[in-house]
């Protein structure tokens, strides 16, 4: 088991009026699922999205990674968690502008504390892996879309993390690139990544092998889909 | 281990966010460096000062006591001290027979009167009244000729030895030994030049190069003997010695007086120490103005480098967005950013410290003997690092409390 998500509840205070963004979801993950999360928007599924990679926590309800409790931690131990067991992948990639590619990968062994003999290698597996070894020290301005989304993906790889978080991550790509990225997924979830993967398109959805809808902060379908990797 | 990369980790973004807004942060740094030459080059020309008077002073000597009718600094009220009796040329004698332990027991006199050599006239110059023992109590000897001896003191000879600024007044660069000056209706004949030994006339004090020593008896026979007012210099055997000494001066000096038990002094008893305790005391407040005064354009450079850190933390929300998705916690992005405004105020401080050692250098040159020491350097970097963590302590604080989420989505 990945994690699981108990009864799940999130309500936002805006102004005088509480909004229930999630009202009551459960869900289960096995290690080495490959799980899309679909639902338009408004649906809740932003909100699930930070709960799984404890940007946020529910307001009520259980959530267990690991078969640990994250759902009562606080700002430092969530950020040890997203750490070592949550690996980002963005719509806008969100890498450090002023540091070049080497630096934004390594960053997150940075954090958790690794020698930087250590940390050089294991940066340049992942930078190998996603392509990029010639581009080590390029800024990302210097690079084109799909090239910082790779960086982004080899970022999250470094901590070996146990999900991997993926939020529109061809959102904003084209579809030719777009596939291109999605072939680096499929490859991680078979060489035993279990990976999450948010999208509002069918086409991207199909690469993963359990589709979940939301709607309205509840959980609509859950299905398991055969003919992933699609493409 | 862990924290030592976090901190280099942090110590390195810092200095790129430097560098990479150069020009800001030079502009940042300049209130920092005026505030820094400021306070170094206050606290340095206040040890120039101190310096200048120290040294001046100095001819008075460590180890000697001046046994006088009246403080030479004192407060309060002055009616205390003028009902007192002079003290007499026959205390003198006797503290020169009853304080076995001094080295030197010499009485002094003095009087103003006005000098002239030829058509060359000098004004109100302090002549003292002195035996040749004076040489052995203070520093100073005579540069040319010889200095007053008990010949001269014996048999009331009018010879004179001046000091150097006299010297320079009256004769310029002309040989002043065994030439005849007028001190007052009387002549005397030059035997000696004093060395020259610095003037506290910079501070109002005595200018120990504008005086003559003369003997003490012809000062008398020639000025008056009556009501006349003396001190008594005695040289303690070794200036470790001197606070024993001081209290066995003023124990033979009760005895002399014949005071009883239940009385107070009626002399006074001064030295270097009580001058420079008094100069301590005026410096000390005007110092602490003075810092107080420069400390001010510190403050200032400090609130400017808090607005340029308010403004980096904007400019990086979706940065720090992003540092605390992956890991980062709230103690690092406090130091990543704390650390940012200390180099910034740090390196203005290493510039305020080489600016202010030029300021010295001029100060040295034309003003004081003024010199950047070792623990004001320091103290200045210890206090630019300060500022810096005042500075930046409320916009890391404010970073570090960002929401990740909201964080990720500024734009």
């Amino acid at each position: 088991m990945a994690f699981e998500i108990i009864d799940v509840k999130k309500v936002y205070q805006m102004g005088s009026q509480e909004v229930a963004a999630l009202q009551g979801v459960s869900l289960a993950v096995d290690s080495n699922e490959y799980m899309a999360v679909m639902g338009p928007s408004g649906s809740g599924k932003s909100t699930l999205m930070n709960i799984i990679g404890c940007l946020d926590t529910p307001s009520s309800g259980a959530y267990l990674l690991e078969s640990q409790d994250v759902s009562k931690m606080n700002d430092d131990q969530l950020a040890e968690i997203r750490n070592h067991k949550i690996g980002f992948v963005f719509q806008t990639f969100n890498l450090i502008p002023r540091a070049d590619v080497f630096h934004n990968v390594e960053l997150p062994m940075v954090y958790s504390g690794m020698s930087s003999s250590g940390r050089r290698k294991i940066a340049e597996e992942a930078i190998e892996r996603v392509g990029l070894i010639d581009r080590m020290k390029h800024k990302p301005s210097e690079l084109s879309g799909g090239q910082r989304q790779r960086v982004a993906i080899a970022r999250a790889l470094v901590n070996n993390p146990s999900i991997i978080l993926a939020d529109e991550p061809t959102g904003n790509l084209d579809t030719t690139i777009g596939e291109e990225i999605m072939t680096i997924f499929d490859d991680l979830h078979r060489t035993g990544n279990t990976i999450i993967l948010v999208t509002h398109e069918n086409d991207i959805a199909m690469h993963a092998n359990r589709i979940i809808k939301l709607k309205d902060g509840l959980l609509e379908s859950d299905i398991l889909n055969n003919k992933h990797y699609a493409a | 281990m862990k924290y030592i990369h976090e901190i280099t980790e942090s110590f390195r973004i810092a200095t790129e966010a430097v560098k990479a807004n150069k020009v800001r942060g030079m502009l940042t740094a300049l209130g920092i460096i005026i505030g820094i030459v400021a306070v170094v080059t206050t606290m340095t020309a206040a040890n120039g000062l101190g310096n200048r008077f120290k040294e001046s002073i100095s001819v008075i000597g460590t180890d000697v006591l001046y046994v006088s009718r009246t403080p030479w600094v004192f407060s309060g009220n002055f009616f205390q001290f003028r009902n007192r009796e002079e003290l007499t040329l026959k205390d003198s004698e006797k503290l020169e027979i009853q304080l076995k332990s001094a080295k030197v027991v010499n009485p002094t006199t003095s009087t103003n009167q006005n000098i002239k050599y030829r058509s060359k006239v000098l004004e109100s110059v302090s002549i003292i009244g002195t035996t040749e023992k004076q040489v052995q109590a203070s520093a100073g000897a005579p540069e040319y000729g010889r200095f007053l001896i008990a010949n001269d003191v014996q048999y009331k000879k009018n010879v004179c030895v001046i000091g150097s600024e006299i010297k320079d007044h009256l004769f310029k660069d002309v040989d002043a030994v065994n030439k005849k000056i007028k001190i007052g209706r009387y002549h005397f004949l030059v035997v000696g030049v004093m060395e020259k030994q610095g003037s506290a006339g910079f501070f109002g004090g005595p200018n120990f190069d504008r005086r003559i020593f003369i003997p003490i008896s012809s000062l008398m026979k020639n000025y008056g003997g009556r009501n006349r007012h003396f001190d008594i210099v005695v040289k303690s055997p070794s200036p470790e010695e001197l606070e024993n000494f001081e209290y066995a001066v003023i124990g033979e000096m009760r005895k002399i007086r014949k005071l009883a038990p239940t009385e107070i002094d009626d002399f006074s008893i001064n030295k270097m120490e009580t001058l420079m305790a008094a100069y301590n005391n005026v410096m000390g407040v005007v110092v602490l103005i003075g810092l107080i005064i420069t400390s001010i354009s510190l403050f200032v450079g400090g609130i400017g480098v808090m607005n340029i850190m308010f403004v980096s933390v904007t400019e990086r929300t979706r940065e720090i967005g992003i540092r605390k998705a992956i890991g980062a916690k709230k103690r690092t992005i406090l130091i990543q950013f704390l650390l940012e405004s200390s180099s910034i105020c740090i390196l203005g401080g290493i510039t305020g410290l080489l600016l202010a050692f030029g300021v010295t250098e001029i100060i040295n040159a034309f003003l004081l003997p003024a010199s950047i020491s070792l623990p004001i350097a320091m103290a200045a970097l210890v206090i630019s690092f300060l500022v810096g963590i005042f500075s930046g302590v409320i916009p890391a604080y404010r970073a570090s409390k960002l929401n990740p989420i909201e964080a990720l989505r500024y734009e």
